[in-house]
């Protein structure tokens, strides 16, 4: 189900009405692009602007990709799909350089559970992935430091599985019309060095022992 | 009784808030390099000092010690080890050669010390090349300590030097020659004298600008035992220099097997090898 969404989404993502009259139009474009709005949560700002792309700002600590991240995004297929980019930052003291961290990410939620006529909403499960580029670490490797293959992992490149969910209040309507929510998120997430030593040593470590907790609150405008 | 319960039961439950609290504040984790630790996971290099020389060697007694090597991502391996090393008799410490971590991130290092924190006996560690990648150098010194120190135990003075010179690009201070001179020109009242680092000077990541002065210093102490590596994954044991001066290299994690070193009389030693 997630590649399908992520492959819709990709096929959707820029901000114009795909051509659906097309005989190659595929059947997954086609699927996200007529998705209806659904009342109270994404409703089109003006007419020829892409109602499933509703935009939301993101604050976060932890999950490896910053002591304080911010970010922005994109919604897809009445909000179930998430494409952020977030810029994380570390300080000195607690990485020994200060760090700053790119981090794109996408997450699948595929139930979202209104609670009563609280405009509290629960998003259950969310599942995703993430990659991250770190900037100003020590030892990152000069031209010429190391002989080929000397190590064979990336120190700047993580990528990692996420796995979440969330709690969503609705906020009153922006002026120009569109569904705003506040989010309160956490993810829990891993990266692929400690999946690898997880994957060689599952007697000595452990799931937890893996993984890594973000919490985080997302502004959807 | 019910007050006693009680006050135990908010002690238990105090305790055991903290200890949550402390591990979310891990598992908030700010990057892979991110260095924070527990309390009781830093500072390791003098905490395991402490205790060694709490419990000084009597006399008559030999100086006995584990030496392995580049533990790196073999946690598995290490249990055994832990479980193999204790059951031996007469062993004053542990000795690794470097390479504790295999990513140079500072849960790797927790990671290898929450199996050797299980030792009865404290472990000791030189930094290794794998420990300076990305930012490890500044979480192998908040989790374990120094890369360049010394200590006296059983009439020797032991001297762990970093030697990972191309981690610094080879810019010709790396190994700290001058230092160690110093070291083992004043031995602090020991007669005996060893060297442990991670890159023995005959590889190809040792500097090459200060082989000679590396070597040259080790043929010029007379009260030196040996010099120990680890970096090489496997046990040797010979003369590279041809010069009197005998190297030991470790075993790593993975090969299941360590060795156990015993040093008594002048300069005399005998090796066992333990398999796991």
């Amino acid at each position: 189900m997630a590649p399908t969404f992520l492959l819709a989404a990709l096929l959707a993502a820029p901000p114009t009405t795909p051509d659906l009259s097309g005989p190659t139009a595929s059947a997954d474009s086609v699927a996200v692009a007529v998705v209806p709005a659904t009342p109270n949560i994404a409703r089109p700002a003006r007419p020829g602007v892409a109602h499933y792309q509703p935009r939301h700002l993101l604050l976060q600590t932890g999950g490896g990709v910053g002591m304080l991240s911010l970010g922005g995004g994109l919604s897809f297929a009445r909000r179930r799909l998430d494409l952020d980019a977030l810029v994380g930052y570390v300080p000195a003291r607690h990485a020994g350089t200060a760090l700053t961290i790119a981090t794109v990410k996408v997450k699948f939620a595929p139930w979202q559970l209104p609670l009563g006529g609280s405009g509290l909403a629960l998003t259950p499960l969310a599942v995703g992935a993430y990659g991250s580029y770190t900037f100003g670490l020590r030892n990152a490797g000069k031209e010429g430091q190391y002989p080929d293959d000397y190590y064979w992992w990336s120190r700047t490149v993580r990528v990692g599985p996420v796995l979440g969910s969330s709690l969503s209040y609705a906020l009153p309507d922006a002026a120009n019309g569109r569904a705003r929510r506040l989010t309160a998120y956490y993810e829990l997430a891993t990266n692929d060095l400690y999946g690898v030593s997880y994957y060689l040593n599952r007697r000595a470590l452990s799931l937890t022992d893996i993984a890594t907790l973000a919490l985080g609150l997302k502004l959807e405008m | 009784m019910f007050p006693f319960f009680s006050s135990s039961f908010l002690r238990n439950a105090f305790v055991g808030a903290l200890a949550a609290g402390l591990s979310a504040c891990e598992l908030v984790e700010f990057s892979p390099n991110d260095h924070r630790a527990r309390a009781d996971q830093k500072d390791l290099t003098a905490k395991n000092l402490a205790r060694l020389i709490a419990a000084p060697l009597p006399p008559g007694d030999t100086l006995r010690f584990v030496f392995s090597g580049d533990s790196q991502r073999f946690y598995d391996d290490a249990q055994d080890l832990v479980r193999s090393v204790n059951q031996q008799p007469g062993v004053q410490f542990m000795l690794i050669s470097g390479d504790i971590s295999d990513f140079g991130l500072g849960r790797e290092m927790r990671w290898i010390d929450n199996e050797l924190r299980k030792l009865k006996m404290p472990y000791l560690t030189v930094i290794g090349n794998h420990d300076h990648v990305a930012n490890g150098r500044e979480a192998y010194q908040e989790i374990f300590g120094p890369l360049n120190y010394s200590f006296v135990y059983a009439d020797t003075k032991f001297v762990l030097i970093d030697t990972n010179s191309r981690e610094y690009n080879f810019n010709g201070r790396v190994p700290d020659v001058p230092w160690l001179r110093g070291q083992l020109a004043d031995l602090n009242g020991a007669s005996r004298s060893v060297v442990i680092s991670h890159v023995p000077p005959q590889d190809g990541d040792f500097d090459p600008n200060l082989r000679d002065a590396y070597a040259g210093t080790l043929r010029e102490t007379s009260s030196l035992v040996f010099e120990m590596n680890g970096h090489r994954h496997d046990y040797s044991v010979g003369q590279p220099f041809n010069d009197g001066v005998t190297y030991v290299n470790s075993y790593d994690f993975e090969k299941r097997k360590y060795l156990i070193v015993t040093v008594f009389g002048d300069k005399q030693f005998r090796l066992k090898q333990v398999s796991f």
